[in-house]
């Protein structure tokens, strides 16, 4: 066969090409072009705008006028800034709350999903239909629920006697309010991919166990959990980068408000690079979310393995 | 077997159901209180000013599209929903054809430098698109493209996510079919085209599904470049309705006309879910099994 081959085309280059291997194996060259396509539109819009933002950071960068190289001026300048700690903070007791939020009600669904009782098909598809919707969707009907005068919620809460709280407009109330919006939306997407890690897990392991001796509440903790590690471990990274992009949700409902006490990292960046237009200064701010991200999905991979030593 | 006696007891059907029922009565009160702001946006969205405050009827009494024809009549609803359906339908179609070449070079084909490109997607994942926004931005400026369908359409193509999905399907090909379709003369592509695209249709429409949606939802990027109201798409354009209520003057018309252009933002994609649902949960199980 290879000699038909190569009388065929005996000493041209293309032929010279296909013969080369690659660790034992012909290379596939036509393999470049079926990625050429996507590699060109990742590397324009993803990969060189990584690189040219950490540029613009250094930078003094308006929309109107020349760029000004200003070194390290617009971190120093985010070290003093008084906004800073105040919407990192935010940010952190969002996270705080949605992360452990989402996780726990999404396993909770999971579990009680794969337990396949009446009704599992159309109650998984009630946990999951807020995700398929737009966040302005979301923020326009929960600004409605959490309307101090008219709201379901003060209404609800006042049939059983307890006083209406304005939800959005006081800094006392404002992080959790978001943070329960945010977890509305979240959990059914986690409760899948925690779904299909359960099915993966054979029944007979925690029927064994319960043969053994084990209370149901063992079995739990000392199989079903460490087997769904994996899935775990994808959701809680994936809940951790969401919850510190926060964003939507914050410009609709309550604009950084009362007072900046909802106002989150991202809704800062797109205070400072697209109302006041300081792109130098976004692009710096948008590094040290990167940077503040990078060093939790660090820690909590580090977590995980620590806990399965 | 000295507890068969308790055992008989405990199987006996009534205790079994009253167990059962214990632990399926909470999970499907809180399904219900889940479902309830959607419900609730749907059924106020087609009852008349009077009964929304006044009535908290779970089954509206009385029906109106009154509320529709206000939204469509005070913005451009239309023109809206066309940039959105363009948007998304090119997205969808573009995100395919890269994503599938590509997922199909990365699982089935032999080359110097696949597990290095692969990674560096991967791990670009890890990355927020905030990093990318600005530089896009100026881009976007620079090349006087801000208020088009250029600006709408080509960034979101760089999105990872159909890379991995064809990836991951083409990666559980047998070997025998591509072999097949090699001796019956194939090229790559037409093996590609042939035979693995075909076979791949549970990829696409998930894939398919999962992007519309996601691009249908998009927010942020779709703010920064739309600076003309004609350009928005509907759920920028719809977050004019945030206006109506929060400053609390509760004007009972404000809540249906709200409801009512919000719906407008969520029916399609809750319809095409209650559609094609197996397909959504597939899509997102292939993710996160593989991943």
């Amino acid at each position: 066969m290879t000699h038909l081959v190569d009388r065929a085309a005996p000493d041209g280059w293309l032929s010279r090409l296909s013969r080369i291997r690659y660790r034992g194996r012909r290379v596939d060259w036509q393999a470049y072009l079926f990625i050429l396509p996507f590699a060109l539109i990742f590397i324009v819009i993803t990969l060189l705008p990584i690189f040219f933002g950490i540029y613009i950071s250094f930078n003094e960068w308006g929309i109107v006028g020349d760029p000004e190289w200003v070194g390290l001026d617009n971190f120093r300048e985010a070290m003093q800034d008084d906004w800073i700690p105040k919407v990192w903070g935010n940010t952190f007791q969002m996270a705080a709350l949605v992360v452990p939020g989402t996780v726990i009600v999404a396993l909770l669904m999971a579990l009680w999903i794969n337990r396949e009782q009446w009704f599992s098909g159309p109650i998984r598809t009630a946990f999951f239909a807020p995700h398929v919707v737009a966040i302005t969707v979301t923020a326009i009907i929960w600004i409605w629920i959490f309307e101090k005068e008219t709201g379901l919620l003060n209404l609800a809460l006042y049939g059983i006697g307890i006083p209406k709280q304005g939800w959005l407009t006081t800094s006392k109330w404002v992080i959790q309010s978001i943070s329960l919006v945010t977890i509305w939306q979240a959990v059914g997407f986690h409760m899948v991919i925690l779904l299909a890690g359960l099915k993966e897990i054979p029944a007979e392991l925690g029927e064994a166990a319960v043969i053994d001796g084990a209370s149901a509440w063992q079995a739990f903790w000392r199989i079903t959990l460490p087997l769904l590690t994996p899935a775990l471990g994808l959701v809680i990274t994936l809940e951790i980068i969401s919850a510190f992009r926060i964003f939507g949700q914050v410009y609709l409902m309550t604009g950084g408000g009362p007072g900046g006490h909802s106002a989150t990292i991202v809704s800062y960046i797109y205070h400072e690079g697209f109302v006041r237009f300081r792109l130098g200064f976004a692009a710096a701010l948008s590094l040290l979310l990167f940077l503040t991200i990078l060093i939790f999905t660090l820690l909590r991979a580090r977590l995980v393995r620590e806990h399965s030593n | 077997m000295s507890n068969l006696g308790l055992s008989t007891l405990y199987n006996r059907s009534s205790v079994r159901f009253i167990r059962t029922f214990i632990i399926w009565f909470p999970g499907a009160v809180v399904a219900l209180l889940w479902l309830f702001p959607l419900y609730w946006m749907l059924n106020t969205s087609v009852k008349p000013d009077r009964l929304i405050l006044a009535g908290m009827d779970l089954i509206p009494t009385e029906i109106t599209w009154e509320h529709y024809r206000t939204v469509v009549a005070d913005t451009p609803v239309i023109r809206w929903f066309i940039n959105s359906i363009v948007t998304s339908v090119c997205v969808v179609a573009g995100s395919l054809v890269l994503g599938s070449l590509t997922g199909f070079a990365l699982a089935r084909m032999h080359f110097p430098g696949r597990t290095v490109i692969f990674w560096l997607l991967i791990s670009s994942l890890m990355i927020p698109p905030e990093m990318s926004i600005v530089p896009l931005f100026i881009g976007v400026l620079r090349l006087e493209v801000q208020d088009s369908f250029t600006s709408l359409i080509i960034p979101p193509l760089a999105s990872v996510f159909p890379v991995y999905l064809y990836r991951q399907f083409f990666l559980s090909f047998p070997r025998e079919l591509e072999d097949a379709a090699a001796i019956d003369g194939c090229s790559r592509l037409g093996t590609f085209l042939r035979v693995a695209l075909p076979l791949a249709r549970p990829a696409t429409l998930a894939g398919a599904i999962l992007i519309f949606t996601s691009n249908w939802n998009s927010f942020l990027w779709p703010l920064l470049v739309a600076f003309k109201t004609e350009w928005k798409t509907l759920p920028v354009g719809m977050a004019f309705y945030t206006r109506l209520d929060i400053q609390g003057t509760s004007t009972q018309s404000g809540y249906g006309e709200a409801m009512a252009a919000v719906a407008i933002v969520a029916l399609p994609t809750l319809i095409f879910f209650l559609i094609l649902q197996r397909y959504f949960i597939e899509g997102v199980t292939q993710v996160g099994i593989k991943g």
